[in-house]
């Protein structure tokens, strides 16, 4: 077993951090936690998470961006918001999640072949060209980007979904899919300008 | 003494700086500047600290120098140093209500930004005292006598003690209670934290003093209905619920309880905490205080429905001690001061369902688990589980419930720690069990608290940091079994963990009683937002209350434990004995008066008057105010059509003078 240093120093902190996180709707409580890990307990995917919900917030508050973004638990979260229900501070940790995981695609520190950050960009693209989903194409999608081997051992999913029709052969899409782009575009300028 | 005159005033004004929280903000020296140029100032200054001696020396040395005949004051709020101020002008040869105070501090640099707006603000409300104070009148302070008799509202611990107290000194006290007994929560208790002495070898002797001290008139099973007056005079209605029991008659044998003709107990015991069964005619435990039974009227067959043999009326015999026809009483009583201490309610823990009370039979509040652990409880001191027999071998107390937490109430109890801490040690002393303590922070503020934790430590109890999530009966494991599993993040190993245990003790936290609004409302007092009764300083007068001659005492003022509850009730007696000791009392002159060549008669005034101190005079047909009663409220003022009334330091020309100053530019 290697011996590694797990002391940390104040100049790893993104003193900014914090701030940047909490300007995001929903996240301003988050100097309100007083770490009594309801939220760990109340999780029900917990149970795999690298930092429990509740470091992640004290990694966020302290300003540790590498740990916070860099950790498994924001892709993990299945924003079932029970932890946002049951805080006793009322702290809205789902949305915390949804700020982490933002940050984290912006920034590209996320781990790559892993389904959920692949899952969210396939299906934000496949709405930005489409204006719709599709389902078996996203699955499809995710699968490629990821894990290829594990597409290949749903075949026989796949082919229950043949045989009962709700399998689709085509991209669906609505008649100005065009529209939608420009749409999400401004969205995102805004996001990115001043909104902040 | 320096004449006030009506036609030109000698005016001196005085702005202070408080140190900096007043000159930090507004530039004091340029208001005393322009304060200079207003009408009938004489003088004008700015000083560091106006309520310091050398500060109200310049004040004497001004009028006296000056010819002064009015003052203000720019400093803090009148609540704080009015009455200073007022006593300078006297001692200066001034009426002391020839002086306006300027409140520049509350109302304007400790919530104004620094800068040339906070010292115009300054300049306008000074402007408008100098120009109120001009039609200023000096009056006469008048003085009412204290009555020496006391109302102590609730017969807890707070009640007690000052009941106690101030019974030794001599005074006449009412103690008024709710419940069929004194006691309150404490005599529920088994031990006490830290020092772990038996709650009631401490509290029954106190019980009994009260009980039997010829000062003490104790009424329990009693509520205040009406309360009337001020300051001195207050007169309360209470109203002694019938307990068909005549209470001088009843010796406490309890044979008439024996004799009841529902052989075993069979209604939800109040005492045990539903954990036990009583009869309809009940003591509610053994050391009661007044030590006499009471009949349910929800539960007794006779009562009811009048169709039972009676049997308790038998066994009592020639006491004839049962009065099936005894009414609600009403009693009137003078009193000249009132002390509150009515206490706190318990959480009721079925308010958060994760935590299974009332779902899950081994989910227990700790006042139940105070009752199990007690030697004379429902089951004799033995901790077992609500089957009866089985004794946990494994406990989990969940501290915080209802504390600390924004969806119930966001206060810490204070308490909780420390009592969870004092049950665990009790529940491993009597069943060897495990025991978890799930604590979000230790409270341990106090004489030995600290050490009392250390030793729960050392005596093996377990302590996880972290709130717990849910109380649940789904097993995962066969090592859940048959058991209850508490889900929490043990945050200080960082990692969730799921616990089994037999038995759940959820440590409820404390709230103020349901009915506390009303009872606020009827003794004229405030409430802070969460319904704890207000004092009027959270420092420097915790016990008193915004109306004179009415005192709290206890958790009716804030979660506390026994000995913060002792010390304070024992100051809202001191202070209550202070204004007994002093004979009477000053009281603003800032009463209204009828002009009655004006006064038309038309009796608008007699109903709109709150302390009912307007009558007409039928002979001469005009209204009369009586001054003792008036307490300046000014309604009669406003209501009367004619402008016929007038109230002490609130004239019409002092008003409208004020809000045109403040109004002119």
């Amino acid at each position: 077993m290697a011996i590694k240093q797990t002391i940390k120093y104040d100049s790893e902190r993104d003193k900014s951090f914090p701030q940047e996180i909490m300007s995001r709707p929903g996240c301003e409580k988050l100097y309100g936690c007083i770490q009594c890990g309801t939220c760990s307990a109340t999780c029900p995917v917990s149970t795999y998470m690298d930092y429990t919900p509740r470091q992640l917030m004290a990694l966020t508050r302290a300003g540790f961006k590498k740990e916070a973004l860099g950790s498994l638990t924001i892709w993990l979260c299945a924003s079932c918001y029970a932890c946002t229900v049951e805080c006793p501070k009322e702290i809205k940790i789902t949305d915390i999640m949804y700020a982490l995981k933002r940050q984290a695609i912006q920034e590209g520190i996320y781990p790559k072949r892993f389904p959920i950050p692949v899952l969210a960009r396939e299906f934000y693209n496949m709405v930005r060209s489409k204006g719709r989903v599709t389902e078996n194409f996203l699955a499809v999608m995710m699968f490629l980007k990821s894990n290829p081997i594990a597409a290949i051992k749903t075949w026989k999913l796949g082919l229950n979904l043949m045989r009962t029709g709700r399998f689709a052969y085509k991209l669906d899409s609505m008649k100005q899919p065009a529209k939608m782009a420009t749409l999400l575009d401004k969205a995102d300028t805004g996001w990115k300008g001043g909104a902040r | 003494m320096n004449e006030p005159t009506k036609t030109q005033p000698r005016i001196g004004v005085y702005i202070c700086h408080c140190g900096t929280n007043i000159a930090g903000v507004v530039d004091c020296k340029a208001v005393a500047e322009t304060a200079a140029q207003y009408p009938n100032v004489v003088v004008s200054r700015d000083y560091k600290y106006m309520c310091s001696d050398p500060g109200q020396a310049l004040i004497q040395q001004d009028i006296k120098e000056h010819k002064l005949d009015r003052i203000v004051v720019s400093s803090c709020s009148p609540l704080l140093h009015e009455h200073t101020f007022r006593g300078a002008c006297e001692k200066g040869g001034l009426n002391p209500y020839c002086f306006q105070m300027v409140n520049i501090r509350e109302h304007d640099s400790w919530v104004h930004e620094k800068g040339a707006a906070a010292t115009d603000k300054a300049k306008d409300l000074t402007r408008a005292a100098v120009s109120r104070v001009a039609h200023h009148k000096p009056l006469e302070t008048k003085t009412t006598p204290i009555h020496p008799d006391v109302m102590i509202v609730g017969g807890g611990i707070a009640g007690i003690q000052a009941a106690l107290t101030l019974a030794n000194a001599g005074q006449h006290v009412y103690l008024v209670e709710r419940e069929p007994t004194i006691g309150g929560y404490m005599a529920k208790f088994d031990k006490t934290f830290p020092t772990l002495d038996c709650a009631a070898c401490i509290l029954t002797p106190k019980m009994s003093a009260v009980g039997a001290h010829p000062n003490i008139t104790l009424w329990t099973y009693s509520e205040v209905a009406k309360v009337d007056g001020f300051v001195g005079n207050y007169k309360v209605v209470v109203k002694r619920k019938p307990r068909y029991i005549i209470e001088d008659l009843c010796v406490g044998c309890n044979e008439c309880v024996t004799a009841c003709v529902f052989k075993e107990g069979k209604f939800e015991d109040e005492f045990n905490m539903g954990l036990s069964k009583r009869k309809p005619v009940y003591m509610p435990f053994p050391q009661a205080t007044p030590p006499i039974v009471l009949i349910d009227p929800e539960t007794c067959i006779n009562v009811k429905t009048g169709k039972c043999k009676k049997t308790c009326v038998e066994a009592c015999g020639d006491r004839q001690a049962i009065d099936f026809t005894q009414k609600a009483e009403m009693k009137e009583v003078q009193v000249g001061t009132i002390i509150l201490a009515t206490g706190f309610q318990p959480f009721d823990a079925k308010r958060i369902p994760q935590y299974g009370y009332g779902i899950y039979p081994n989910v227990y509040t700790s006042l139940e688990i105070e009752r199990l652990v007690n030697a004379s409880g429902p089951t004799e001191g033995h901790v077992v589980l609500r089957d009866g027999k089985t004794k946990p071998k494994s406990v989990g107390i969940v501290h915080c419930v209802g504390s600390r937490d924004n969806k119930t109430h966001r206060w810490c109890s204070r308490v909780c720690c420390m009592y969870s801490m004092k049950l665990a040690h009790l529940i491993k002393h009597h069943t060897d069990a495990e025991v978890f303590n799930f604590y979000i922070d230790i409270r341990a503020p106090g004489k030995g608290y600290e050490e009392f934790y250390e030793k729960l430590q050392e005596e093996g109890v377990h302590f996880i940091r972290g709130r717990v999530a849910e109380v649940t009966d789904w097993q995962m494991s066969k090592e859940e079994e048959g058991k209850l599993v508490i889900r929490v993040e043990d945050t200080l190993a960082g990692f969730v963990r799921r616990i089994p245990v037999d038995m759940v003790v959820l440590a409820v936290g404390l709230e103020p009683h349901a009915d506390s609004q009303d009872v606020r409302r009827q003794f004229n007092i405030s409430c802070s937002t969460e319904g704890w009764f207000l004092e009027r300083h959270p420092k420097l007068a915790p016990v008193n209350t915004f109306t004179d001659g009415i005192f709290i005492a206890g958790a009716c003022q804030g979660p506390k434990d026994i000995p913060d509850t002792v010390a304070q009730a024992g100051a809202a007696a001191a202070e209550a004995l202070s204004l007994i000791k002093a004979g009477s009392i000053e009281l603003e002159p800032n009463t209204a008066f009828v002009v009655a060549e004006e006064c038309s008669g038309c009796k608008t005034c007699i109903p709109m008057c709150p302390y009912t101190a307007i009558s007409r005079d039928d002979v001469k047909k005009v209204a009369v105010i009586n001054e003792a009663l008036c307490k300046g409220c000014g309604t009669c003022v406003a209501a009367c059509p004619s402008g016929a009334i007038k109230q002490n330091l609130f004239d019409d020309d002092e008003i409208t003078s004020e809000i045109e100053a403040i109004l002119a530019k």
